[in-house]
């Protein structure tokens, strides 16, 4: 039975036993390369589930939806593993049960979807530790290690070049499941802490807070760099924090449900070296 | 026998505006961005895109524009206001889509106080549309019933000749028939044939949906709800379409001095309706998805007797999440039976 055929059955088996409520998937897109979010309540709807070497978007983003989980009714969702390790980080930082969440498992090899076994996010421990073991992927470390042997003023010029196309949509933001803030600092008025204008300065400022607040936190599933409309490659800032936890703490993040979050904690041992 | 304009004569034009004191400005593929950036030669052009991904309206009501400079003093307040400067651009290789939509807003910038900022780029600005011959998956302008080859916001037409030469070309003001008498002694008579427009599907019935839209009955209708599900609520759509055009003002400076900015805003955007008590009335993102539909086939029509959308389908092209107007009023139409 192909991966498609045999989680529409399941997603089907668990909205009518009443497991969960609610299975959030793919469905075909607007062209035949395009894949989109469907959200499936009744079992006959599960025919509208598509899953193949397409499905990339980190569907976990929606689970954050003011109210989705309140009523403390199940929700399934289709995830690969970097899907799974934001469940991990979301549980860790208390923004859902994990109990209530049902994991299709995925992942995509050779541009085709395979399924992985298990169904709550505990169940993936090794697949996480194997996303590990991989280590950060060597195409983005190949760009980021352009960027580190370039001097300070020509990487500051680069960022500026980046920047100045950005427009401020928070589409980076907005699809990304570690941006649940209900009210984001940029959004802040009262006083107005960061400037709205998407000058120089006011790009930089979002961009780079963005970007601290992602440290030890992003599980680099791409969605922000996917979805940014004017193509700022959002991947390489976001690959180095990555890069830089995981050197400095040993830290990589999303490994699971219990993992301290890295820069609200500290260990005896941890490196002093900015203390004079 | 018609003028054309050759390829290989459009340095020479290029040059010839520029040395009469205009900025050209054009399709560029820079830093990973299509967008209009000023030029100097046809080889920084890149006219063979489809479509930019950003549209002219940048450069008419950009994201952040300076609006005054103040000091506030003892007693009174110092204010200069920061207009655009006088400077005289051509817009070559506009999209029919991007020129309405000039088109399209300008009566909303002008309505009751004519905002100086627009008008003062739009007098002093001179677009040149080349018709579309090919289309993509997300172009729907035949389905607002513009055209691959609409004139509407355009001072010129440039229409393709069949054998790739060139460009018929067709005054469509006073202010394109001087662009191009500036330049007679380089364009030619000719008898080649421009090439056909695009053909570009019909994707719905906007005459259908527009008429749903305008009954009380469906505005609370539980289908805003199913359509906009997936809307992670971005401001892409909005910032990308070449006709939205709502702003947030913002001061920004020390206590006694600072700058007054005008910054786009998005319907999008929970805070965009935020009251400052807390209350907040499109407080879903349904609520908000189903104002910018009511506001582009309902309201806008209702004030100034045309849709606010122009067809380009930036809005499905590029959206996160895979949403559009297109599927939004595909849908709606077929409720309509």
């Amino acid at each position: 039975m192909g991966i498609q055929v045999q989680f529409r059955k399941e997603a089907a088996e668990l909205l009518s036993s009443g497991a969960v409520k609610l299975v959030i998937g793919y469905g075909e897109g607007s062209t035949p390369e395009r894949r989109r979010p469907v959200f499936v309540r009744t079992p006959a709807e599960t025919e509208r589930l598509v899953l193949d070497g397409a499905c990339v978007a980190n569907l976990s983003t929606y689970l954050i939806s003011e109210g989705l989980l309140s009523d403390g009714k199940n929700v399934a969702v289709f995830l690969k593993p970097d899907g799974i390790r934001s469940i991990n980080i979301l549980a860790a930082e208390a923004q859902l049960n994990p109990e209530q969440v049902v994991i299709f498992g995925f992942d995509i090899e050779n541009g085709e979807a395979r399924p992985l076994a298990g169904r709550k996010a505990s169940d993936f421990t090794q697949v996480v530790e194997a996303a590990k073991a991989a280590g950060l992927s060597p195409e983005l470390q190949k760009e980021a290690e352009r960027l580190d042997h370039i001097s300070a003023a020509e990487r500051f010029e680069y960022w500026k070049e980046q920047f100045s196309k950005c427009i401020k949509c928070y589409a980076c933001r907005q699809v990304c499941p570690m941006c649940y803030c209900r009210r984001c600092i940029v959004d802040v008025n009262q006083p107005q802490w960061i400037n709205t204008s998407s000058h120089t300065l006011g790009n930089f400022e979002w961009n780079i807070v963005r970007a601290f607040h992602l440290a030890g936190r992003c599980v680099a599933c791409g969605g922000c760099d996917r979805s940014c409309p004017v193509n700022i490659p959002l991947r390489l800032i976001n690959h180095r924090m990555a890069k830089e936890v995981l050197d400095a703490f040993d830290y990589y993040a999303g490994e699971s449900t219990d993992q301290k979050p890295v820069l609200a904690t500290f260990r005896q041992d941890d490196p002093e070296t900015f203390i004079l | 026998m018609t003028r054309i304009l050759l390829k290989n004569k459009l340095d020479e034009c290029i040059a010839a505006w520029r040395s009469a004191g205009f900025s050209v400005l054009a399709p560029v593929k820079r830093n990973d961005l299509s967008r209009f950036e000023e030029v100097e030669r046809s080889a920084d052009m890149a006219l063979d895109l489809q479509i930019t991904e950003r549209t002219i309206k940048d450069h008419f009501f950009p994201q952040t524009e300076p609006l005054l400079r103040y000091t506030i003093k003892k007693h009174d307040l110092d204010s200069q206001e920061m207009l655009p400067p006088d400077i005289r651009r051509v817009f070559f290789g506009v999209r029919p889509c991007d020129a309405s939509g000039l088109a399209i807003d300008d009566p909303l910038f002008g309505w009751d106080y004519k905002d100086q900022y627009w008008f003062k780029r739009r007098d002093n600005a001179v677009i040149v549309t080349i018709a579309c011959t090919t289309s993509d998956d997300f172009c729907m302008c035949t389905s607002v019933k513009l055209a691959p080859d609409s004139t509407k916001g355009s001072d010129v037409m440039l229409r393709p000749l069949q054998n790739g030469t060139g460009w018929q070309v067709e005054a469509l003001s006073d202010r394109g028939t001087a662009l191009l008498d500036s330049v007679s002694s380089i364009l030619q008579e000719s008898s080649e044939t421009p090439a056909p427009p695009a053909s570009v599907p019909v994707k719905f019935d906007v005459d259908k949906a527009m008429e749903w839209l305008a009954d009380p009955a469906n505005f609370e209708s539980h289908f805003w709800k199913e359509i906009s599900l997936r809307c992670i609520g971005c401001g892409s759509c909005t910032f990308l379409c070449p006709t939205c055009h709502c702003f947030d003002i913002q001061d920004e400076g020390d206590t006694y001095t600072g700058i007054r900015r005008k910054n786009w805003d998005s319907c999008s955007f929970t805070m965009f309706t935020m009251h400052t008590s807390g209350h907040n009335p499109r407080n879903t993102q349904s609520t908000r998805w189903r104002q910018r539909i009511m506001h582009k086939f309902n309201y806008y029509r209702g004030k100034f007797g045309v849709n606010s959308c122009s067809g380009c389908g930036r809005c499905t092209r590029q959206c996160p999440v895979d949403m559009g107007i297109t599927e939004t009023l595909q849908a709606i139409s077929n409720l309509q039976g």
